[in-house]
């Protein structure tokens, strides 16, 4: 069984977009192509990791979210922040007070999305007992699940097959709401969130038929509201009276708390590279004695995710300075948390799973066996006229993946620069195809800049 | 459409890379994730046994479109008595090979668990012979 769900947030802004393929030579999936001037993404290949966002220059690259206009004005709207936009802020804002500069901004309702980690920490302890596959992959974050769904098919079966808190907070609030008066209907849960990998799993999740997320919102966007209510607002800091969650709870989407809880032994591994170079040691079976994984697609965790404002290693130590504050609070109250979602565990253990993950098939040459190996010998015929240093002025990042290009009837072998110049001197290609060759790559007009002796413009 | 690698026997730094190579191949194809697993697994477990006990060796897979064919031959020491090689913890390796986490003597046992058929054939002093089948409509 495949995966068809291609749904993406990631995007490519074509008035900005100059083709100038930075995106495509990042992209660890090899989903990116340059076609008239543009960068353009293949969707059964993405995993909405955003990396291509990082390194954009023109800043054309862009997370589609459902934005804060799409707020329904009349429903009982409810915001749910993650940890690490309160990381966002300097220290000298309470929690309190960034939780209700959120509000302010348009909810009439915030919760911290940490809160669900005590439930978390509970399931964990029961997937352990029940025999799961090892070592178990954490289901957290978004983009590895797919990343595994795209270039690791054999490894689906060991992902955790548990919702992530932004799930549990939503369907703790949608149960507590009902019991006030407020039904489904009425409700509007939006997750602000740190990265495009988190508005695809709350629009197209993986496992579930329908997320209990209604919207998400830019993280940037609620940011640069709530500082402006911070900057006007001058008033001296409300503070929490009690902790309503574990301390460390706060540090659940950064890397290596997540991992204290399962039973065993167990590995936080953070950054696109690391979380491949691992995966492919997984997947030859080379590792045999570990129990579960966990895994981040970004550098820190979610505060390295790229709808963060802030620096990611400022807001990972704010966040620790908070862990602090809720342990203070912790033990003056004789050790209690008072955490209100944990009235509701059995009822949210019980919805609490997904379904199996399937692979995607990104890699698939051909549905066929038998066209799939006419087609892999193409291929390494191919890859004999290549030059193999993957220069990407055909538009593809790699040799390989023009190849595989051509032989899916993407692209032509002329594509290739240096083949073209091959092609030219045997007279197969005069200069005029050659020229619309890369024009149709890299865009028209693109070589109108360069000149002739006679300071004439190139046609 | 046959590929093949050269296996160096002792290097187990760059030990994986010729099973690697198989398995990225190998997901061009529509095969099942279970198939895929139990190539990947198999041929790693095969390559590490002429890394720990052989000389040198070639790992040749055979892809069609209906079976994937695999032949790991190695110059070596061979293996004296098939049989107790087969047995579960069974294993010859040194001690220096058991200290870098390999040789706990389940490589073959679980490389037939990880195939649909295996032959495995040996020459005392010259070297070892391991056949591997798998049909792919058997692990749809």
């Amino acid at each position: 069984m495949k995966d068809r769900n291609y749904a993406h947030s990631i995007q490519i802004d074509p008035d900005r977009c100059i083709g100038c393929s930075h995106c495509m030579r990042v992209c660890s999936t090899g989903a990116i192509r340059i076609v008239d001037g543009y960068a353009c993404i293949q969707p059964e290949r993405c995993v909405d990791c955003g990396e291509c966002f990082r390194v954009c220059p023109q800043r054309a690259v862009y997370a589609k979210d459902d934005g804060l206009a799409s707020l329904p004005p009349e429903n009982y709207k409810i915001a749910l922040v993650p940890s690490v936009f309160i990381g966002q802020f300097p220290s000298e804002y309470s929690a309190t007070q960034v939780l209700n500069a959120v509000k302010q901004v348009g909810f009439d309702e915030v919760f911290e999305v940490e809160q669900a980690v005590d439930f978390m920490k509970e399931a964990y302890r029961s997937v352990a007992k029940g025999d799961p596959p090892h070592p178990l992959i954490s289901s957290y974050c978004p983009a590895v699940v797919r990343l595994i769904q795209v270039r690791y098919p054999s490894l689906t079966e060991q992902i955790m097959l548990l919702k992530a808190p932004h799930d549990i907070a939503a369907l703790y609030l949608r149960r507590s709401k009902v019991k006030k008066g407020i039904g489904p209907e009425k409700l509007s849960i939006y997750y602000v969130t740190p990265c495009a990998a988190k508005i695809v799993a709350a629009r197209a999740p993986v496992g579930e038929v329908k997320s209990p997320i209604d919207g998400t919102v830019n993280m940037t966007e609620i940011y640069n509201k709530a500082s402006k209510i911070l900057h006007s607002f001058k008033k001296p800091g409300l503070h929490k009276t009690f902790a309503n969650m574990s301390p460390d709870s706060v540090n659940w989407s950064l890397s290596g708390t997540e991992k204290k809880y399962f039973p065993g032994r167990s590995l936080a591994i953070d950054g696109m590279d690391n979380v491949i170079e691992f995966l492919e040691k997984l997947e030859s079976g080379h590792i045999s004695d570990i129990d579960f994984l966990e895994m981040r697609a970004c550098d820190q965790g979610c505060a390295g995710g790229i709808l963060c404002p802030g620096n990611r290693f400022l807001a990972v130590e704010r966040l620790e300075q908070r862990q602090k504050r809720l342990q203070k609070l912790k033990d003056a109250d004789n050790g209690k948390v008072r955490n209100p979602l944990m009235d509701y565990k059995e009822t949210l253990h019980a919805v609490s799973g997904v379904d199996p993950v399937y692979p995607r098939g990104g890699l698939l040459l051909d549905e066929d066996m038998e066209k799939t190996l006419i087609k892999l010998q193409r291929i390494e015929r191919l890859m004999t006229y290549f030059p193999g240093f993957d220069c990407g002025a055909c538009g593809a990042p790699g040799c390989r993946n023009l190849a595989e290009d051509i032989v899916k009837g993407k692209a032509s072998i002329s594509h290739c620069v240096f083949v073209q110049r091959v092609m030219e001197k045997n007279y197969k290609l005069s200069p005029d195809q050659a020229f619309v060759v890369i024009e149709k790559i890299w865009g028209k007009n693109r070589l109108n800049k360069y000149r002739d002796s006679h300071g004439n413009q190139s046609e | 459409m046959k590929i093949e690698y050269y296996i160096e026997g002792g290097n187990f730094s760059t030990a994986g890379s010729a099973s690697s190579e198989v398995k990225k191949t190998l997901k061009q194809f529509n095969i099942s994730p279970l198939l895929l697993r139990k190539v990947a697994v198999a041929l790693y477990e095969a390559e590490m046994n002429v890394v720990a006990h052989a000389y040198r060796g070639i790992m040749s897979v055979d892809i069609q479109p209906f079976c994937i064919w695999v032949v790991v031959e190695d110059e070596g020491p061979g293996i004296e008595d098939i049989g107790k090689a087969m047995e579960e913890g069974f294993s010859t390796a040194t001690e220096e090979v058991r200290q870098m986490g390999f040789g706990a003597g389940m490589g073959l046992p679980n490389i037939k668990k990880n195939s649909d058929e295996m032959t495995l054939t040996s020459t005392p002093g010259v070297g070892t012979r391991l056949e591997l089948s798998y049909f792919v409509k058997l692990n749809n």
